[in-house]
């Protein structure tokens, strides 16, 4: 596992985001997510433009500048800069769209994969935000706690994820 | 615990996750699809590798009594509604809300689009969640899967690492995991690249 490999086992690179539930429980109290720091940075935006975004409890609660909200923004952020180490490291430079998308979507057009690029990222954090969890938050976390709430939203985002792209999109 | 020592243990965190993510190839849109169309294995490998670790890393913790436990709690309509809508974006976006910032930090420009997209619907949900609240998301208990057999959590905890062992000792055997990486690690052709390899087998 040298960081100039372009891949890893899988099972080497879960365990290592398994042990991050250390320093999440340890320092801040809380288990690993990502979804709602995009309610601080969203609603902390548009709150900008509409002040009364800010009345609704929910959304005060997220953009309160604590050390939890603030704590997401940075571990999804950190994200951003960890993936772009690993790939500087080992060179596996990407195309700015994956090959996988001509073949999904069954067009080349660039204008059409960011339309659908953009729906998606909708779908995803509202159905997220409904769900109170995303992949991290219900998947890696509530899981591993037994939660049987996120057991059963994880169940549902596979099967969504299955129906979607086995109805809507093409064989990759 | 102050707000500096928040960002800065939350950007080391997502540091050494993005790393991960970009080495395992789990933010790859070919291996989210390609997981999705039961076709790629490496996204589930990743995922239960790192549930079964949180176990046995909260079975320690908890049954020691240094953390306390912190589940959601179960709301089964919104989980079940959520979760689908979550799924479809999911599939759609190729990414979901966390790896679609490893996207843009390798360089998909589309990430940016999946990451604008869900600004605007954390954004739109923000409007809508005090109806939702009422209408369809509703409370619930805090509920985990060992207060129904009445044992405590680590043991629970344990149990579900060892299965999770188990399965994907069996995955591994009936999909190893280099096959589904492609030539390029991006989950592209990676069906191909398996099939030519098992075809020049007898002649090696």
């Amino acid at each position: 596992m040298s960081p100039f490999e372009k891949a890893w086992s899988p099972y080497i690179a879960g365990i290592l985001i398994g042990l991050l539930q250390i320093p999440a429980f340890l320092i801040i109290e809380t288990a690993l997510g990502a979804s709602s720091s995009y309610v601080t940075v969203g609603a902390g935006i548009a709150g900008l433009f509409d002040s009364s975004l800010f009345n609704i409890d929910y959304v005060a609660r997220h953009v309160t500048a604590n050390a939890k909200n603030l704590w997401q923004v940075a571990l999804v952020a950190g994200i951003g800069f960890g993936a772009f180490a690993s790939m500087k490291m080992s060179g596996a430079a990407r195309a700015s769209i994956s090959p996988i998308w001509a073949k999904a979507l069954g067009t080349s057009s660039t204008g059409s994969r960011y339309a659908v690029a953009f729906a998606a990222g909708f779908l995803m954090l509202f159905g997220a935000r409904i769900a109170d969890g995303c992949t991290s938050g219900h998947g890696l976390s509530g899981m591993a706690q037994l939660s049987v709430g996120s057991t059963v939203a994880v169940a549902a985002m596979f099967v969504g994820g299955i129906a979607t792209a086995s109805l809507l999109l093409r064989r990759i | 615990m102050s707000v500096a020592v928040g960002i800065i243990s939350g950007l080391l965190m997502g540091v050494v996750f993005g790393f991960a993510l970009e080495k395992s190839r789990v933010f790859e849109p070919g291996m989210i699809v390609g997981q999705m169309q039961l076709r790629n294995w490496i996204m589930l490998k990743v995922f239960l590798s790192a549930v079964a670790t949180g176990a046995v890393v909260l079975a320690f913790l908890n049954g020691f009594g240094l953390v306390k436990l912190q589940p959601k709690a179960a709301l089964y309509a919104a989980d079940i509604v959520g979760g689908l809508i979550l799924g479809a974006g999911i599939a759609l976006a190729g990414a979901c809300p966390g790896t679609t910032l490893a996207q843009i930090g390798v360089g998909y420009r589309d990430a940016i689009f999946t990451l604008l997209g869900g600004l605007a619907g954390a954004v739109a949900f923000s409007y809508a969640q005090p109806w939702l609240a009422k209408s369809l998301i509703g409370t619930g208990p805090k509920l985990i899967f060992t207060d129904f057999a009445g044992i405590p959590y680590w043991q629970g905890a344990l149990a579900l690492a060892a299965a999770i062992v188990v399965i994907l000792v069996l995955i591994e055997r009936l999909r190893r995991w280099r096959d589904d990486l492609g030539a390029d690690v991006d989950g592209n052709g990676a069906e191909k690249t398996s099939q030519s390899r098992s075809r020049l087998a007898p002649a090696e």
